[in-house]
């Protein structure tokens, strides 16, 4: 009945409206009862979930904006955003209140406070720029965000003493803000070469390379005989297993290794089609590619599903202790973020290759993108620097060294000099359009392999986040 | 010859202040500085550790080149210096156009100047005068500066807002060349060590990261250490008193904690480590008399080496503390340091019987003679020595980094955020020979933002014109040209 009504009406979009309203009613009476069992309104699990349900309700229409482009949404979505911003905010004050510093010091705080961040860009990039589309890619991020919380241990831990200072909030706040903004030019960079005609198989090419990127790094843990290593949790204490100081417990799952390498080689089909189209000149292969997608996408969310079936449950054996241990999904949030990103970037692909027409008609001009993403970078920039003396200043305190050349701090480095040279180039040399915005985008790949990569591939002191 | 060395010395000057070679540099220290995080490290690395990760004739060729110790190699310092020198000849060759434009502001527009800058806009005035003054008053009311400028045969106006933009590029460089320099210094004259410290004790030893000790001028006092933990024995806090010694007498002191380092003549002590020694600080034991059915039982308590009276004949001396003892032919070995498995032994020592025996804790048999004591002793409590480890460094340019850090933030403040723009008000005669106040304006940045700004400067003068212009001539024949070269009135429109 429901649908019938969209194929009629397509322009107004009332019917989705009505349905995400009715849903979100749903999930608020759901929430309600429970509420009324435990007697507490307020608690940051409750905002949280309010968050959840208002974020998800905002991804659904703007996702309808973005595959519909009925403006309609657009009012109702940002009126969704606008009530999760603010459960989101005084989820963010509950936590601040209740640990008496704020929310930085876990994963659990740092994704707390980044999709709080991401939801006030959204708006932001929605009202002062007019950047609608914005949301269609932001909330489901919000969305996937909260979900994760959902699973990461959230109580409020003690900081270690190293943790103790003024400066390390400094330093993660303003790490947050450019890395807020990096991302944010790295969307508009998106945006630009989409608006500026590049063509779509060149997305299908970026997405792949990013896919297959993970999937590699995910096998770095690949141990012999089809197993995958990861780090053992400990349920009581609720922290990872150390062997001796720093030092992790890795267990391995079997066979989850095998089913990894078969979605690698699934995510490296279309890459190596996408190639062989362009070396035998062959359109037709590219057609090919684009179902190899479809059937990646199709696997990566059954290994999605088999890695949190098995990190859930079971025991399993360690190579470096005798015993079985138990791992959890707080054990491994790199491995996780990596396989729903993945899963998400390919979504992205998709939704352009079906809807390119209306995205181009949705977003800003090409020279206005370029622009904007400029202007991001120029606030990135100069917190990325603050970000880094901040940093160094803590370090000094902190270990007696305001440089140490470790990985994080050198990685910083290189995301700094490359953000430099963009800003050189652009300056001095006058680059514009499509050479600015690849420039852009190798800027935040580097940002993401500091955040994550680093961590997950290159330990150093580092230890905290 | 002298000719050909001077022209190479201009093509290396001209090499290195080109805008390439700073970037070819730039990756260079990227590729070399990802390589360091990915290559396993010398000193952070066990030799262990390094051997089994790489194959002998790889792990040669990387020590031989130090790539195992990158951020130290000559080459790569060498890499550094030549990025700081392409930054100078780079600043140098371009600060002095920079400076003429900074020192000497071109504030009289001719003619050529007029006709191809890009925004400008003409308005009709009756005559110069009037134009003039309603432009001063417009300025003002915008909260611009303004200066009349007057030449022989004309006079003009000149505004302008943030000159000093035009150097910020030069002063995020000068801050970037401030870090490295105080980063050299460190690298050259700075150094890293560690102080170990028992409460009680001092030292001006200081040992070396390669193991050899180095000697400061005056000693360090550890006048306490501790720990506190959360309830669920987390560390929550490590501090230590410590004073600093010189010539016998106390000149300063503080209490450190992680975070919050002593800072002393250029020397910065850190806590960096706590923990026990494995070291006996104080026994606490009940004695109670073995002779004689029920003697009542006191309290002692004994240091190491103290020897504590029991009655008018009887005292007891502690003489030795295992941490974690093991008994292996008829005699008592420590296995560790760790207080683990503790072993005490007195011995009690009787005047009148000119007797002495020794008593160990716990009773260890076939070495104790704990039968024979006059005493029996019941162990209460057990305090441990603890020591604080200090990190000590001496990094004589961290001022000159931070001096760096703050004139970058002001330095890309200017550059990013503060705009250099320039408004010139000239009244001309146009081609049908009326006088019009020509209007023009430039910006060094962000110039969509600089259009509307211009455009509200061109409103104000009209609303200032007004009265004057509705009376006089009635026409309204303006045009603000945001792109095109040519910014003729276009009349009628």
């Amino acid at each position: 009945m429901a649908s019938e009504k969209v194929e009629q009406h397509p322009a107004t979009g009332t019917t989705l409206v009505v349905m995400v309203g009715l849903g979100m009613a749903f999930l608020l009476f759901i929430a309600f009862l429970n509420v009324v069992k435990s007697g507490n309104i307020l608690s940051e699990a409750n905002l949280l979930y309010a968050a959840l349900v208002f974020y998800a309700g905002a991804g659904a229409l703007y996702l309808g904006f973005g595959v519909t482009g009925t403006d309609a949404y657009i009012k109702f979505a940002s009126l969704m955003t606008w009530a999760g911003l603010l459960a989101n905010t005084g989820a963010v004050a509950h936590r601040w209140y209740e640990a008496g510093h704020p929310p930085f010091a876990s994963i659990y705080e740092m994704l707390l406070s980044f999709v709080w961040t991401l939801a006030a860009l959204t708006l932001i990039a929605e009202k002062r720029y007019g950047v609608k589309v914005i949301g269609t890619v932001t909330m489901p991020v919000a969305i996937v965000g909260v979900i994760l919380m959902q699973l990461l241990p959230s109580e409020v831990r003690p900081l270690v003493p190293a943790l103790q200072s003024t400066w390390l909030h400094v330093h993660v706040t303003l790490a947050m803000l450019a890395y807020a903004a990096c991302a944010l030019s790295f969307a508009l960079a998106m945006m630009f070469l989409i608006q500026d005609q590049v063509k779509t198989e060149l997305f299908l090419a970026a997405t792949s390379i990013f896919t297959v990127g993970i999937y590699a790094a995910v096998l770095t843990r690949f141990e012999k005989w089809g197993g995958l290593n990861v780090i053992a949790w400990d349920a009581e204490n609720k922290t990872e297993v150390f062997i001796s100081r720093g030092v992790r417990l890795f267990v391995t799952i079997p066979d989850l290794g095998w089913l990894m390498l078969l979605v690698f080689a699934a995510v490296l089909a279309p890459l190596l089609l996408y190639i062989l189209s362009r070396v035998k000149r062959n359109e037709g292969l590219l057609a090919v590619a684009d179902r190899a997608v479809f059937i990646s996408i199709l696997l990566q969310s059954l290994a999605l599903v088999f890695f949190l079936l098995r990190v859930r449950g079971g025991q399993y054996p360690s190579l470096d202790a005798d015993g079985l241990y138990a791992t959890s999904l707080a054990a491994s949030p790199f491995i996780l973020s990596a396989l729903v990103g993945g899963i998400f970037a390919n979504l992205l692909y998709l939704l352009l290759l079906w809807r390119r027409a209306d995205l181009e008609r949705l977003l800003p001009d090409a020279d206005a993108l370029d622009r904007i993403t400029y202007k991001t970078i120029c606030i990135a920039f100069p917190l990325l620097t603050l970000m880094i003396a901040a940093g160094a200043y803590w370090a000094n305190r902190a270990w007696g060294s305001y440089w140490n050349w470790d990985p994080k701090e050198t990685w910083a480095a290189i995301t700094w000099l490359v953000y430099a040279g963009y800003l050189h180039m652009r300056i001095t040399r006058g680059w514009r359009g499509r050479r600015a915005a690849y420039f852009a985008i190798l800027g935040f790949a580097v940002v993401m392999f500091t955040f994550f990569g680093v961590t997950y591939l290159l330990p150093g002191l580092h230890a905290y986040a | 010859m002298v000719l050909s060395l001077r022209s190479a010395s201009r093509k290396i000057w001209q090499t290195l202040s080109s805008i390439k070679t700073g970037v070819v540099l730039i990756i260079l220290v990227v590729i070399f500085s990802a390589a360091g995080t990915v290559i396993l490290q010398r000193p952070m690395t066990d030799a262990d550790d390094m051997q089994r990760a790489y194959a002998p004739a790889m792990l040669r060729f990387l020590d031989v080149t130090g790539l195992t110790d990158i951020f130290h190699t000559r080459w790569f310092v060498g890499l550094l210096i030549l990025v700081s020198l392409s930054i100078i000849a780079a600043s140098v060759q371009r600060f002095p156009n920079a400076w003429r434009y900074f020192a000497r502001p071109y504030k009289s527009p001719d003619e050529g100047f007029r006709k191809v800058l890009p925004t400008q806009a003409q308005i009709p005035v009756a005559n110069e005068e009037q134009g003039l003054s309603a432009a001063e008053r417009a300025f003002k009311h915008l909260g611009l500066k303004t200066e009349r400028i007057v030449r022989t045969d004309s006079f003009s106006l000149f505004s302008e807002r943030s000159r000093i933009s035009e150097l910020a590029v030069y002063i995020v460089h000068a801050s970037l060349l401030l870090i490295f320099l105080g980063f050299i210094v460190d690298s050259l004259y700075g150094w890293r060590g560690f102080l170990m410290l028992s409460p009680g004790t001092a030292s001006n030893q200081i040992e070396m990261k390669n193991g050899t000790m180095r000697t400061i001028p005056f000693a360090i006092r550890c006048d306490g250490t501790g720990e506190e933990t959360y309830a669920d024995g987390s560390p929550k806090r490590w501090w230590s008193k410590l004073a600093v010694v010189k010539e016998g007498r106390e000149v300063s002191s503080k209490e450190i904690v992680v975070n919050d380092p002593l800072v002393y003549q250029g020397l910065r002590f850190y806590q960096a480590s706590y923990g026990r020694t494995g070291k006996l600080d104080q026994l606490i034991l009940n004695a109670t008399p073995a002779n004689g059915t029920k003697g009542t039982p006191q309290e002692i308590s004994l240091a190491m080496n103290q020897t504590v009276a029991l009655d008018a004949d009887t005292s007891v001396q502690l003489v030795e503390f295992i941490p974690d003892y093991v008994v292996q032919d008829g005699r008592v070995y420590a296995r560790s340091k760790d207080v683990v498995n503790p072993a005490v032994h007195m011995i009690v020592t009787s005047k009148k019987a000119h007797s002495s025996v020794n008593v160990w804790l716990p009773e260890i048999p076939g070495i104790n003679e704990n039968a024979s004591s006059p005493y029996t002793f019941d162990p209460k409590d057990l305090k441990t020595g603890v020591f604080t480890g200090l990190e000590v460094s001496h990094e004589p340019g961290q001022w000159a980094v931070w001096a760096g850090v703050v004139l970058i933030a002001i330095g890309l403040t200017l550059v990013f955020y503060v705009v250099h723009m320039r408004f010139w008000v000239v009244p001309v005669v146009d081609a049908r020979g009326r006088t019009v106040l020509w209007i023009g304006g430039t910006a060094n940045r962000n110039r969509d933002a600089f259009e509307l700004k211009f455009k509200s400067v061109v409103e104000q003068i009209q609303k200032e014109l007004k009265p004057a212009v509705a009376a006089s001539t009635g026409v309204q024949a303006t045009s603000i040209s945001g792109t095109s070269v040519s910014g003729t009135t276009i009349a009628g429109r």
